[in-house]
């Protein structure tokens, strides 16, 4: 596909110039960067730190309405996006594109969820390469790699004084072709000076989990006591859910409003105690011992089973943001070991 | 809002007939308000819906009443939390959301030419009850029907009528049991596992299937071992915390399963593969 130049001191002109798309990027919010719709290109914060949310919250929204429900107790979807312009999410590092390529199968493959789907499919991602991978990140040990454009529409590669813009996919050129004003043709300089940074990316990530194997692992120490341990730490307060590009697991649940009702999906964490408490009182997974296990069984062994790959893209958010320090590739590594 | 069949979109019902079974479990008889659809409507035994109250939310429950007995679609619902409460508010001719059927199912055609033997407690004989009437309904096909079904107290026994006309015929051996004496009360006195243990049904040729709560499922498994059943000879259908009833939710898994989509039947051999996370 082609290759591009941006000027950086024209990025609000290349943003500007996305009429036909609704751009959503990394905004200051309540001191946190946050993906979100912008009408002017000013807001965007493309000084790009790891954002505390991953963008998955554009297609797979906190809380969404799945029905709204009339007094004749009729049940009808809400005016969905058919009609609205496709959207545009700019700024997404690579470990979050892949994060989608994650919630993927989940969403598509055995009862189809037109909810996720229709917003999947119309938006595109354009995504920053990882030239100073954070502490806590490990894409490397999960499939993922700091420069990768899978999962992506468009790379932008951080040169300084211009982004090298390489198209990836054909709704990645479409955005190309709108912004065209503004892009130049790279030198071959730059395009050796790209190459040298994306080669340059893999060896800065710092922490390192060789995963081979863990599956197997956890399977067979399901019953260690050495889980109490792990989750001693954990609070249950679920940041560790609520950040993952990947986490999926959600609660549905109806309001009401004004004489109307809806039916909403909202995220909901495998920490929290009520995510498999029966009505009876009864409870499968009672202590944060059995949650946690859960949540790793879910990643590196449910997953691998289901999809084939783990279900972590090694963004390293759990780790930062855990209170209470509980740190995932630590864990994996006393699995590993037993 | 899409060409994607929507897979949270209820159908609405009616609810024809409302039976009070225990004093905190009711059910409710309903028919799909397209009477095209409800012709077209099928199933297999076993499996699940959901039904929902719009504005108060949605709950998991099996079709107690069999695909072999179409006029409705019959679901027992024990008052246990906010939608259930709200369910026994209901009246006969309110409507009612209805996403089914989910799940998978009892795998009946294996258990043709058998002994079967079910294994109930409290409002755990409901999806019992869907397998036991599909097979009363076609009766040559199995050999003897023997179900063992208790509750807390008599008053917590449900489908009444029908336990009296399972005893009354020649061709079911009917066992019921409360927990503890009770006034009135002739017949067994004990809990499940244990009266199970003291009918010592032969395994010979026989399938057991069992279903209750999780507490009587873990020892009536530990019951029939303990008679030689072997765990492929063992059915179980499970309950779990479900909400989209179709495996993306997450809640309700063990292990690589999930309960909703994978289950809720499983035999005793698939269970020991998995955690032991009931």
């Amino acid at each position: 596909m082609e290759h591009f130049l941006l000027e950086k001191n024209r990025l609000n002109e290349f943003l500007s110039a996305l009429r036909n798309y609704e751009v959503f990027a990394p905004v200051r919010k309540v001191g946190l960067t946050v993906f979100e719709l912008i009408t002017n290109p000013k807001e965007a914060m493309l000084d790009l730190k790891n954002q505390p949310q991953s963008p998955k919250r554009v297609i797979f929204p906190q809380s969404e309405i799945l029905l709204v429900f009339d007094k004749n107790n009729a049940a009808k979807e809400p005016k969905g996006r058919v009609g609205q312009k496709p959207q545009v999410v700019f700024g997404v590092r690579p470990c979050d594109a892949r994060g989608f390529h994650m919630l993927d199968p989940v969403f598509e493959r055995e009862y189809p969820d037109p909810y996720y789907l229709q917003k999947r499919q119309s938006t595109l991602l354009v995504g920053f390469h990882c030239s100073e991978p954070y502490p806590n990140c490990f894409c490397t040990s999960v499939g993922g790699n700091p420069s990768s454009p899978e999962g992506l529409d468009i790379l932008l590669t951080d040169l300084g004084e211009q982004y090298f813009l390489e198209v990836i996919t054909s709704k990645g050129e479409q955005v190309a072709k709108e912004g065209a004003a503004v892009l130049s043709s790279p030198t071959s300089q730059q395009q050796t000076e790209k190459e040298k940074l994306s080669g340059m990316a893999p060896q800065k990530i710092r922490r390192t989990i060789d995963t081979e194997g863990i599956a197997s692992k956890i399977e067979k120490h399901f019953d260690h006591s050495l889980w109490r341990e792990l989750s001693g730490k954990c609070i249950s307060c679920g940041i560790c859910t609520y950040t993952c590009p990947t986490c999926h697991c959600f609660d549905i649940q109806d309001e009401r409003v004004r004489g109307r009702a809806n039916r909403l999906r909202i995220w909901d964490s495998c920490m929290f105690p009520e995510y498999t408490l029966h009505a009876s009182g009864h409870n499968p997974r009672p202590t944060r011992t059995e949650r946690l296990k859960n949540r790793m069984y879910h990643k590196f062994k449910q997953n691998i089973d289901l999809y084939g790959v783990p279900g972590c893209v090694g963004c390293g958010r759990c780790i930062t943001l855990c209170p209470e320090n509980v740190d995932l590739v630590a864990n994996l590594k006393v699995i590993k070991n037993l | 809002m899409s060409s994607i069949h929507n897979p949270y979109l209820p159908e609405i019902g009616t609810v024809i007939k409302i039976i009070d079974e225990t004093p905190n479990i009711k059910s409710f008889q309903v028919v799909l308000n397209n009477p095209e659809k409800m012709k077209n409507f099928t199933f297999e035994p076993g499996q699940v819906g959901q039904l929902s109250l719009f504005g108060v939310g949605e709950s998991t429950f099996v079709i107690n009443s069999p695909p072999t007995r179409m006029d409705y679609l019959q679901f027992s619902v024990m008052k246990a939390g906010e939608v259930t409460s709200a369910l026994h508010e209901l009246a006969e001719g309110d409507q009612i959301g209805v996403r089914a059927p989910l799940g998978n199912w009892f795998p009946y055609a294996q258990m043709k030419g058998k002994q079967i033997l079910f294994i109930g407690g409290g409002i755990g004989l409901a999806p019992l009850r869907t397998l036991i009437l599909f097979m009363l309904d076609q009766r040559a096909d199995y050999g003897d029907i023997t179900i063992i079904y208790g509750a807390r107290t008599p008053n917590d026994l449900c489908y009444k009528d029908e336990l009296k006309e399972w005893e009354e015929r020649s061709d079911v051996n009917m066992i019921l049991t409360v927990d503890n004496e009770f006034p009135g009360w002739d017949k067994r006195v004990g809990l499940v596992p244990n009266v199970l243990k003291e009918v010592a049904p032969s395994p010979e040729n026989t399938v057991a299937i069992t279903c209750g709560p999780p507490i009587m499922i873990k020892f009536t498994l530990q019951a029939l071992s303990e008679l030689k059943f072997k765990d492929d000879q063992i059915i179980t259908t499970l309950e779990k915390r479900m909400k989209c009833g179709i495996g993306i939710c997450g809640r309700c898994n063990i292990g690589t399963m999930y309960v909703c989509k994978d289950g809720p039947v499983f035999s005793l051999t698939q269970l020991n593969e998995l955690p032991a996370e009931l």
